[in-house]
């Protein structure tokens, strides 16, 4: 069956007509063209697909699209604040060398994200729970660690 | 060690810096193209029927009821696609594969092993038309270790190869007199070790897209690493002229070595696209990445070694038997620079090699960074540090005696260029401090008297090409165009490496330019030169050096042209930073965009030049320094601290050598710990074949990693000395574990991975 979905990605007002069984990750990837979040596994298990639901990280395999509607919905391709600048944390990931074959890296960066909006100053033990779910197989995350520490204290300088 | 010349020195501009990655900025935005975001018009979609039981023979096969579901558009089965017996790993410049597959075969020899292909408008329609198809089998008794596989009268899984359930010949080395030197020996160790079948785990599983036009023109979007073995391959199975077959790839979410065999689905999706008329699209699921993927060899081996009371090692007599699953793949090439790389590491004079590669009715084993010199590795490091114990000496001592050295014959039969081991070891232990650490104090800690400490010392060495398994062949095209930017193009894979931008760096040095002034094309083998793909740690190596090579070309043609527009001779002038300048008076200049553009009377123009690349080998070192922490409670190893040494020759990349040193870390500690991918040994069936049940090592469990790099032995061969990175690591950090857990607990493991209740039994053993 069928459904219309309306929601906010990104800050825009959208539908999607999925079908009742699609999930997010499919209807976001297949039906709206966001293509930025990955699918790693398609059964919860990578934090590949992470995105941002009311304020929430969830693994959008694991949402089925119809249950988006009405929310507000948070992908790789909204974290830019501009068409010409880059979230901190897309600067620090890429000057610390934290993202090498990229595929976990839209799913890290928006539980990154989702860390320093809650915890702006967070402690090494924090971050590693932080990405506890999320799986990076190439960089054995220590660049990923230092590029969010960076990121921290470059937007914790930013707001004083 | 290809070239005798030196090494040039040069004050570097570009090289040795961590320039910005332009595919990361492409990757942190979400844009990066990857195989599975293409979406063409009218695309369907391919699922595999799979089957559930590890050897038979198909009776019959009815797909009538799948080919009446509502949007099934093509069934394929054995009786309706090609039968060409083909390779699994087409490496096309080396004689070391074994024909031994056809796409789709009367017969199962694994358990999800694929026996039909559905093409449908939907993922969902697909699957569900899979259970429509009604497969009978015969079935025929199975076998699951090679021990057993290798018994007269097994049953046979093939009808190719030498026999026996071979996959080729087995691999013999001798050196010396082995059966002298044993009896001239102080002491002699044996043992058998076993590793067990690590999966290398990349986060994109498998994806391809097939797409044939009006004039029978295949289009092959495919996550690998190895484009135009894929290309010459699909091109010699499907009757095509290689002109016929295009193969993209822009980027890719990892291999680590295991994307460079031709798959299964890949034909499929080909021939599934070609019956239906319209482009496939075919995606593994995560269980799918396991079965039909490829994990790395478990191997059995016996190793026997004589040593003087000095701690001289004399005698080496090693045994390696790797289990292949149920086809060659890259069994034949693992078996062989598995066992030659034993002829090495710790110089020995007399030594006797053999290794097997037995066929069994589980999941293909294939390519893995490490590729056979994990298992060897493994073994031979272990032993190393048992033989000090029997003398009373420091395990760092006893390596760095025995350790490689300049002019010893390595495994590709070349001398060895350079002390690098030497000096990694040697310089681990000067920073750790490597004799007082050895002498702490032991007393645990009273608040947590159960977790033990200790050290352990794993080395390695690798080298940076595939010779002389493989010839291999680098090419690099390099353009100056009218505006005096620069495109490289380069056929090597941009596996997430930072490959693309060690060349391009390459190419901005040796030209005289600015970084972001070359720009990079890659992944379409319509466009550009051939690669032998990205493998064996050598694509710094080898396509830079070709890449350094057409840039020399490309750079005299450039001052040849600026010297006629500035009425100089060419060797009056030089080109730095994207400026050429006459050399007795520097204020007189133009830049390569003036160089290149109109003037009066000389039209712009484009500078074109190839480099072409043979190259031998060299090899790259390391020493790892591990601090484990054993639970003597819940037999939990964490490992806390790892110091891993490097010689990679001359430094491209920084960051992005160091990233490939922490990642292989993280892979090596998850072999040697956590992970396995487990077949039932009376079904054949896959137990653990998902990210939860196979342990990966993820953020809490890894340790603190200071990773140090040396220039210790930089190699001619090589773009400025550089030599290959990737593979190293995951070689090394396993010893170094096993080393340190003996160090913590006194007991001594000779397999991978070492699990919780192994170190529990093991403790209650010696307890006992
Ligand atoms: S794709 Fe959603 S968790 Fe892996
Ligand atoms: S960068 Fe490849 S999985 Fe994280």
């Amino acid at each position: 069956m069928k459904r219309i979905v309306e929601l906010t990605i990104n800050g825009e007002p959208r539908d999607m007509t999925v079908d009742s069984c699609r999930s997010l990750l499919d209807a976001l990837r297949d039906d709206v063209g966001l293509t930025g979040t990955k699918k790693g596994c398609d059964v919860g298990d990578c934090g590949a697909c992470t995105v941002i639901v009311d304020g929430e990280p969830v693994n959008a395999c694991l949402m089925l699209a119809v249950e988006a509607e009405g929310r507000t919905v948070e992908t790789i391709e909204g974290l830019q604040p501009g068409v010409d600048t880059l979230h901190p944390l897309q600067d620090a990931f890429m000057r610390h060398g934290a993202s090498q074959c990229g595929f976990c890296t839209p799913g890290i960066l928006m539980m990154a994200k989702k860390l320093l909006d809650d915890n702006p100053r967070p402690s090494d033990e924090d971050i590693r729970f932080g990405l506890s779910g999320n799986i990076c197989r190439c960089t054995g995350y220590t660049k990923i660690f230092d590029a969010i520490k960076a990121a921290a204290i470059e937007m914790e300088a930013a707001r004083s | 060690m290809n070239v005798t010349t030196p090494i040039e020195q040069r004050d570097f501009k570009i090289v040795g810096k961590s320039v910005r990655r332009d595919d990361v900025l492409e990757k942190v935005t979400g844009e990066a193209e990857y195989t599975g975001d293409v979406k063409l018009p009218g695309m369907l979609h391919g699922k595999i029927k799979r089957a559930a039981i590890a050897h038979a023979r198909i009776k019959s096969i009815d797909v009538s009821k799948a080919l009446a579901y509502p949007g099934v558009k093509a069934v394929l089965t054995h009786e309706n696609v090609p039968r060409v017996l083909h390779y699994g790993s087409p490496h096309p410049r080396s004689a070391s594969c074994t024909k031994d597959q056809y796409i789709l075969d009367d017969r199962v020899r694994f358990w999800g092993e694929g026996v039909a292909a559905v093409a449908a408008i939907s993922e969902e329609i697909a699957d569900e038309a899979l259970d429509l198809i009604e497969v009978e089998y015969e079935p025929l008794p199975a076998v699951f270790e090679p021990e057993d596989a290798a018994q007269p009268g097994a049953p046979l899984i093939h009808e190719v190869g030498p026999g026996g359930n071979l996959v080729l010949d087995p691999v013999r080395v001798n050196r010396g007199d082995v059966d002298a030197a044993f009896a001239q020996a102080d002491f002699v160790l044996e043992g058998t070790f076993s590793g067990g079948r690590p999966h290398p785990a990349y986060m994109e599983p498998n994806v391809c897209i097939a797409d044939w036009d009006g004039s029978n023109k295949l289009t092959f979007w495919t996550s690998t690493q190895t484009s135009f073995m894929v290309r010459g391959i699909l091109a010699e199975v499907l009757g095509l002229p290689l002109t016929k077959v295009r193969v993209l790839v822009d980027h890719m979410g990892g291999g680590f070595g295991a994307k460079q065999d031709l798959f299964q689905h890949e034909f499929l999706c080909a021939l599934l696209a070609k019956e239906t008329r319209r482009p496939v699209k075919m995606e593994f699921t995560r269980h799918e990445t396991f079965v039909a993927g490829r994990s790395r060899h478990p191997c059995k081996i016996w190793l026997k070694q004589g040593f003087k009371n000095d701690g001289t090692l004399v005698a080496r007599d090693m045994k390696l038997v790797y289990d292949s699953g149920a086809y060659g793949s890259h069994g034949p090439g693992v078996t062989i620079v598995g066992t030659t790389a034993a002829t090495s590491l710790y110089r020995c004079e007399n030594v006797r090699l053999e290794g097997r590669c037995v066929y069994t009715n589980t999941p293909i084993n294939g390519a893995f960074r490490g590729y056979g010199v994990v298992q060897s590795y493994y073994a031979l490091d272990i032993q190393m540090d048992e033989a000090a114990e029997r003398i009373g000496m420091d395990p760092a001592e006893l390596k760095l005696k025995n350790v490689v050295r300049a002019g010893d014959i390595a495994p590709s039969g070349h001398p060895i260029l350079g002390h690098g081991l030497e000096i990694c070891l040697q310089h681990g232990m000067d920073v750790l401090d490597w004799k007082s650490l050895r002498n702490r104090d032991r007393t645990p800690d009273p608040k947590r008297p159960h977790i033990r400490t200790g050290w352990g010392i794993g080395c390695e060495m690798h080298g940076s090409s595939a010779y002389p398994g493989i010839k291999e062949q680098g090419n690099a095209t390099v353009k100056v165009n009218e505006d005096g930017t620069v495109t490289l193009l380069t056929g090597a894979a941009g596996l997430g490496t930072g490959a693309h931008t060690a060349l391009a760096q390459i190419v901005a040095e040796e030209l005289g330019v600015r970084f972001e002034d070359v720009g990079t094309i890659h992944g379409d083998t319509d466009v550009v030169p051939w690669d032998i793909g990205a493998f064996a740690s050598h694509t710094t190596y080898l396509v830079g050096t070709a890449a350094k090579m057409a840039a020399t070309k490309v750079r005299a043609s450039v001052l040849e042209r600026a010297a006629m527009k500035l009425q100089v001779k060419p060797g009056e002038i030089d080109l730095s930073e994207g400026n050429i300048f006459v050399k007795a008076e520097p204020g007189r200049f133009m830049t390569v965009a003036e160089a290149m553009g109109p003037s009066r009377g000389i039209p712009a123009a484009n500078i074109v030049a190839n480099g072409t690349y043979e190259p031998t080998k060299s090899y790259s070192f390391a020493a790892h320094f591990a601090e484990v922490h054993v639970d003597t409670e819940t037999g939990i190893v964490e490992v806390k601290r790892v110091i891993p040494v490097h010689d990679v020759g001359r430094v491209i990349h920084p960051i992005a050598a160091q990233g490939q040193i922490e990642g292989g870390i993280q892979q090596g500690i998850g072999h040697t710990l956590t992970e396995d991918y487990i077949i039932d040994k009376k079904t054949g069936r896959s137990l653990n074949a998902g990210l939860v049940d196979y342990k990966m090592p993820l953020s809490m469990d890894m340790p603190d990693i200071e990773t140090i790099i040396l220039e210790a032995a930089p190699d001619p061969g090589g773009p400025w000395g550089a030599k290959g990175v990737g593979e190293d690591p995951i070689i090394a950090i396993g010893p170094a574990i096993a080393n340190a857990i003996h160090d913590a607990i006194g007991v001594r493991f000779h397999h991978y991975p070492i699990t919780p209740e192994d170190i529990l039994k093991a403790l209650r053993e010696k307890g006992a």
